[in-house]
């Protein structure tokens, strides 16, 4: 056997060891996999993308804000369309905004906040102080709680959160795009987005899942109210039902088209597709590009990977008189039919294994 | 189309469905003294009274759409009522019950959502408690975090917002009297009202950004009390924050102040829970100490941690991962563990009188209530060698048993359903019967409880005594005894719950086990030997020591995907009968379900845990003769008679393509009046199973893709078998037979057609001139469209002994046609009416895009082949509701000749009639068949969020236009709800 066989042997099994148990998310997300693939740090990279094939959403665009962004796929995408390879990239502003930290990408300036924060917000405001946005966008998403009221309330804040940002920021005619769960008062957030913006429209790119109830808002064509003036200090709230929830007509229940986005030969997020996607390309397991760089959990990860949680301490013994009335002794017993049912496997454990249980106990 | 049946399509659209009864979890929970626990389910409050075994007493549905997340006793009620009494400011205990004459009351402020209600809970000389709403439900503008009573002579309320803010309430009225908003305008994800005055009350807010937040929204001024007194609403005042506590790297979930101590908890994402020694918080006291510090930062949780509540000297914490943690407050440890159901975490946590009682809900309304147990261990020297066994005598719960013996451990035979049990050291429990010839039969095969691999015993325990008239019977219970790791652990296989873990050092030893007894189910000890000593763990008989109390059963904790209905067994009067329901979680479990809507009980009959990933779809099969001999079971559902039993074949689908199906036996024991179900496992097929037996797959990377199988149809329902139909997420739909004499499930047929995900399935049947049974299939994907596909012939093929057991009929589709924009969700295709050479079909679909389409189609059956086919199938018209829903349409049943209802995590139900679905009373040409629409029905909400399933009786579908049986829906999500929809 020649040395180059057992090298490349050497590979093959390295490979395999790391392709294994990672491989599984690959398997059950195809945007997953093709984001590690393509260099973004996230699926929802494609989200943006096939927005924009639909929408057009970057042309004539040099000023933008990215909402949400963390860990920055989105804010990739404005760098990549919006820079591109022109020289004249210096009037190109990308603000990029998250809760978390972001690892650094070119153009893109970083504010570390709570988006529905005012000073966040005063923040954002000063870097467009003259020179409006023609384009925000906000992917934002409360870190789901499985409570699905306080989710999708959570995520209704953000969205108003953003839209009171854009009022402050977007230039007349520009675009806001934001995610929306489609969930039980949506009709709402439709009816205030429509205060602002001529067209609305409900778009789900097929890179989003079928099953979820994402979706994005893309708002064209920002026309305020004639004498609307953006007030910070006073959050925008939600539209109410003002007559019944039941209703089916008025200003409240209002539904804006909806539109499915991406070519229809693009990957389909909910199909499960084999690891190996081209017969002639061997399957290689990517590394994700840009893990969280705080998660809130890390500490307790930490925690649990040294086995240092807290835990239950085993019952204390003691030593008490409450027992001694009880008859304990198997011999007494033993001749009735139920007695034995009990007595009799027990023997049989004991007998084996006395000893490795013992062995056990030391371990 | 007639103007006569324009008529009848507006009569019906008026129908109006009407909520008949909701199963949703609990979100809240409080007690009342120690007499009472009140619980938020949804809309729905209920009080369970502690002193009678945890009944519940009565239920009231108090927030309208809005999920109740808190509840308040008014404490100032007394003082309130006694005009001139003059507040005595020292007083600290205040009983919230107020007495005149023989009537006692108290107040409540039930909150959720955007929305406040006040609630009075009165209690007269006989009887038991009722509920009834004080006011209006009280609408606001922002999401309400917090809310507390006010000491003044009107009824206040400070209500605390998500946006920071302060607003001050006339509870009776629903007036908003003021309203102070942070200077720090941010988003709070949890809140805390401390004080007992508007001027000098503090608020602590959790916010989305890691801190606390301390400020006081009613400064101290001298016009304080004339602007409430004067009920003039004042806006626009803000106030600034005071106080800043960080530590925490999560958002805050929950916040608890004990005012003896000064100390403040607060629940992250971050899965810690902080103590911070903030003083005196409130009244003259204002915002607590200068700079507080952090005491005590608990790291025990797995998960988030989603409630916390403090006692003196203790800690509780409940959380994610399903965990309530007792912490001692000196030694920062965790004393108790109490693992509540594994799926879905607790959410709500209430403690009672200074904290003794700890009572925990769960997210998914399985609720308990422990006082602190406290395990007692005894040491026993009983000689000097080794002791090999011990076993407690004289308890009646072993007469039970009869030992037949076997190898992989012992089986017992339990006297009462002719059952047997057996397990061993694989970790599985089977369940056997004496059958044909006196063979012993494995009717199935279950896994106890994860990680538990060493089953040691069954154990049935008697029907507890007296619970059947006071409603909480649930007949016999079935535990597993059994090792994991190095704990002995008594499992409860229907409500998935450690009952006891004892730390014994693990498997090969003696023990014995005394379960417990009487009503409360105490008592109960273990013996073992460790060590060569006799050791014993008891829990305290004393009903006072440690008890754990269901309230609830729970169901599935992440969400029920889907739903079925098998049929109903019991009397036949409306009120009496139990509806037998079959429902899959995403928790990976089936359970089977006895439900009574008129009276809202519940009973979980079986939980079945063969599935290794999500359980997505549900199909049932009436047919089909049983293999078991001697016992006939029949569906007998003439009406004025008692159903004693109900046998159907149940065939469930879900994630790693796997498939299972059983035969369950749902019967009606009129003793105990309470159904009661046994399962029969009869086949399992996974797709990946060759790959599954290969001995070095830990070696080499799986290459098939994971298929998830996503909705599953009958086809066909024959005696000997039954074909499926199944959409799946590899691109496939797949037909496979299932039967019961061979106890397998055969791939027949598959096509990869569709390259995307196959959302969903479903059959119709026409008959041809020739009377012969034409079989169609419809299934849809994740781009929008429809295929149609004729399956006549597979309904009749046999396979030959000799060739593979595939079918190969259809290998293209007879018609193809786009609905969606995205996922078509849901199908529902009837019959229409045809004349000799032609067929009707309408398909209905509910699509992701919310929008519902009614397709007619046209089969034209030829007398000889015209090009290569005896019929030609063709779209024939189309309609649809662009924005029938505002959010994906997810479930869509057929309800009679022109109703439909559809479903929505938009939450709402609509019922839908169709003005012409298809065109029967039209002589069939082009130009006259009225294309068919549907007009809109009042829709009604639904309460639970996200809807999935919808399963309706089959009654349903043979019912005429005229004689309307009531319609029952069945909708699951988060929660089971049923609708009726009266005739
Ligand atoms: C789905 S991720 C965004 C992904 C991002 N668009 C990308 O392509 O990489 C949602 C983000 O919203 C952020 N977020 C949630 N609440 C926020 C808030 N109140 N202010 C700022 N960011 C927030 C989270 O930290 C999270 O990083």
């Amino acid at each position: 056997m020649s040395i180059d066989k057992v090298i490349s042997d050497i590979r093959i099994c390295r490979s395999l060891w790391e392709n294994m148990g990672r491989s599984s998310k690959d398997k059950r997300d195809i945007y997953y996999r093709l984001a590690k693939e393509e260099g973004w740090r996230a699926r929802s990279a494609f989200k943006l993308l096939q927005l924009d094939e639909e929408f057009n959403l970057f042309k004539g665009v040099r000023r933008a804000v990215d909402l949400c962004a963390a860990p920055g796929s989105w804010s990739q995408v404005l760098s990549r369309k919006l820079r591109g390879t022109e020289e004249n990239s210096e009037d190109v502003k990308i603000v990029a905004v998250d809760l978390q930290a972001m690892a650094p990408l070119p153009g893109v300036t970083q504010i570390q906040g709570d988006i529905t924060k005012i000073t966040t917000a005063q923040e954002i405001i000063k870097h467009f102080e003259g020179q409006p946005a023609d384009l925000v966008v906000c992917d934002g998403a409360p870190d789901v709680t499985g409570l699905h009221d306080v989710d999708e309330y959570i995520q209704a804040q953000l969205l108003l959160a953003a839209l009171n940002i854009t009022t402050h920021v977007l230039k007349p005619g520009g675009t806001f795009v934001a995610k929306i769960f489609r969930g039980k008062d949506v009709t709402l957030l439709y009816s205030q987005l429509k205060v602002f913006f001529s067209g609305v429209t409900c778009a789900k790119p097929r890179s989003s899942r079928n099953s979820s109830i994402e979706a994005f808002v893309v708002c064209e064509n920002y026309s305020p109210p004639e004498g609307y003036i953006p007030n910070m200090s006073n959050p925008l709230l939600d539209h109410s039902y003002d007559v019944d929830f039941n209703q089916l007509e008025g200003p409240n229940r209002i539904i804006v088209p909806f539109l499915a986005c991406g070519d229809l030969s693009a990957f389909d997020s909910d199909r499960t597709y084999p690891l190996q996607l081209d017969p002639s390309k061997e399957y290689r397991y990517t590394p994700p590009i840009q893990p969280p760089i705080r998660p809130p959990y890390q500490q307790a990860c930490h925690l649990r990977k040294n086995n240092l949680l807290s835990k239950e301490d085993s019952p204390t013994v003691s030593f008490g008189g409450a027992f001694s009335a009880l008859h304990l002794s198997a011999n007494q017993e033993s001749d009735t039919a139920a007695a034995a049912a009990a007595a009799a496997p027990q023997l049989d454990s004991c007998e084996m294994n006395e000893e490795e249980a013992a062995e056990q106990e030391v371990q | 189309m007639s103007v006569s049946e324009c008529e009848m399509a507006d009569r019906k659209s008026a129908a109006v469905m009407e909520s008949l009864m909701l199963v949703a979890p609990v979100t809240a929970l409080e007690f009342l003294e120690e007499e009472y626990l009140l619980a938020g389910e949804g809309p729905i409050l209920s009080v369970y009274s502690l002193q009678t075994l945890l009944i519940n007493c009565t239920s009231l549905s108090v927030l309208q759409n809005q999920r109740i997340h808190g509840i308040h006793l008014d404490p100032w009620q007394q003082e309130r009522g006694a005009t001139a009494a003059a507040p005595k400011e020292e007083e600290l205990f205040v009983s919230p019950w107020q007495q005149s004459g023989r009537v006692r009351s108290v107040v409540l402020a039930v909150f959720g959502g955007k929305a406040v209600r006040v609630v009075g809970l009165k209690e007269t000389g006989c009887g038991g408690p009722s509920l009834e709403a004080l006011g209006p439900v009280i609408e606001l503008q922002d999401w309400v975090c917090d809310v507390r009573w006010l000491r003044a002579r009107a009824p206040l309320l400070a209500v605390a917002l998500a946006h920071n803010a302060v607003l001050l309430l006339e509870a009776g009225k629903g007036w908003s009297l003021a309203l102070c908003s942070c200077q720090e305008g941010c988003l709070l994800y949890s809140a805390l009202l401390l004080g007992q005055r508007w001027d000098d009350m503090v608020i602590v807010g959790g916010t989305v950004f890691n801190q606390l937040v301390i400020w006081r929204p009613g400064e101290v001024g001298e016009d304080g009390r004339d602007r409430i007194e004067g009920l003039q609403m004042e806006v626009g005042r803000t106030a600034q924050v005071e106080k800043r506590l960080s530590g925490h790297s999560g958002v805050i979930f929950s916040l608890a102040y004990l005012p003896k101590h000064g100390w403040l908890a607060s629940a992250s994402d971050d899965r810690s829970v902080r103590l911070w020694g903030v003083g005196a918080l409130g009244g003259v006291a204002g915002c607590g100490v200068p700079a507080p510090p952090c005491l005590r930062v608990l790291y025990g949780h797995q998960a988030r941690v989603f409630s916390v509540r403090l006692s003196p000297g203790r800690v509780f914490s409940a959380g994610e991962d399903g965990a309530c943690l007792q912490w001692g407050w000196d030694s920062g440890r965790v004393e108790r563990s109490l693992k509540g159901h594994i799926a879905g975490g607790v959410r709500a946590l209430a403690l009672s009188g200074g904290g003794r009682a700890v009572e925990v809900a769960c997210d998914w309304g399985g609720r308990r209530r422990d006082q602190a147990l406290e395990g007692m261990q005894v040491h026993l020297r009983a000689g000097r060698g080794k002791v090999h066994s011990v076993l407690w005598a004289g308890q009646d719960g072993v007469r039970a048993y009869l030992l037949a013996s076997g190898t992989a451990g012992q089986v017992f035979r339990w006297l009462l359903e002719g059952a047997l049990y057996s397990c061993g050291r694989d970790g599985c429990v089977r369940e056997l019967r004496v059958g044909a010839g006196d063979r012993l039969e494995v009717l199935r095969v279950e896994r106890a409880c994860r990680g538990m691999e060493w089953v040691e015993r069954v154990l049935i325990l008697d029907p507890e005594e007296g619970g059947e008239e006071q409603g909480t019977g649930e007949g016999c219970q079935m535990v597993v005894l059994g090792f994991q790791s190095v704990f002995f652990v008594v499992w409860d296989p229907v409500r998935r719950e450690r009952l006891l873990s004892v730390p014994c050092g693990g498997g090969h030893r003696s023990w014995s086990y005394c379960p417990p007894s009487g009503p409360h189910r105490a008592g109960g000890a273990l013996v073992f030997v460790k060590q060569g000593a006799v050791l014993a763990t008891q829990v305290p008989q004393d009903p006072q020591g440690a008890v754990s109390w269901g309230l609830k059963v729970g169901l599935h904790g992440r969400g029920m995907g889907c739903v079925c209905r098998l049929g109903w067994v019991g009397p036949a009067g409306q009120g009496e009968r139990w509806e037998i329901l079959a429902a899959g979680g995403e928790d990976t479990s089936l359970s089977v379900l006895a439900l009574q809507p008129l009276s809202g009980a519940l009973r979980v009959l079986s939980v079945i845990t063969d599935h290794i990933s999500s359980v997505r779809a549900l199909a049932v099969g009436l047919r089909g003769k049983m293999r078991i001999d001697g016992q006939k079971h029949g569906c007998s559902q003439t009406d004025g008679h008692t159903v004693t039993s109900l046998s159907s074949l149940l065939i469930s689908a879900g994630g790693r393509a796997q498939l299972q199906c059983y035969r369950l036996l749902v019967g009606w024991g009129s003793q105990l009046s309470s159904p009661f179900c046994q399962v029969i496992q009869v086949a399992s097929h996974r797709l990946d199973e060759q790959w599954e037996r290969r001995r070095n797959r830990h070696k080499i990377v799986k290459m098939d893709p994971e298929t998830r199988y996503m909705s599953l149809a009958v086809l066909h329902d024959g005696p000997e078998w039954i074909l499926l139909a199944v959409g799946c997420s590899d691109g496939a739909v797949r037909v496979f037979s299932v039967s019961e004499v061979d106890g397998s499930f055969q791939l027949l047929w598959e096509s990869f057609y569709h390259q995307r995900c196959v959302l969903s399935v479903a059959p119709c049947c026409l008959k041809d001139p020739q009377s012969n049974r034409k079989l169609f299939m419809f299934s849809g994907a994740t781009d929008g469209r429809v295929a149609v596909w004729d399956m006549s012939t597979i309904t009749a093929w046999r396979a030959s002994p000799t060739a593979a057991p595939t079918w190969n009929g259809t290998c293209s589709p007879c018609l193809t046609f786009t609905v969606h924009q995205s996922g078509v969700n849901s199908l529902a295709v009837w019959e229409g009416h045809g004349d000799g050479q032609t067929g009707w079909m309408t398909v209905a679909s509910g699509g992701d895009d919310g929008q519902l389409s009614v397709v007619n189609i046209r089969v034209q059956f030829h007398q000889q082949l015209v090009e290569g086919s005896t019929m030609c199938v063709e779209l024939q018209s189309q309609s649809t509701v662009l924005l029938a829903h505002a959010a994906p349409l997810t479930a869509l049943r057929h309800l009679g000749p022109s109703l439909l209802v559809s479903a929505s995590p938009d939450q709402r139900v609509c019922l839908w009639s169709l003005c012409s679905s298809a065109p029967h009373h039209h002589s069939p040409g082009p130009h006259q068949q009225g294309p068919a629409s549907a007009s809109m029905a009042p829709p009604h909400i639904s309460r639970t969020p996200p809807l999935t399933s919808m399963a309706l009786p089959y009654t349903s579908r043979a019912c005429s236009s005229h004689t309307w049986p009531t319609q029952r829906a069945w909708r699951c999500g988060l929660g089971l709800g049923v609708k009726a929809e009266p005739g």
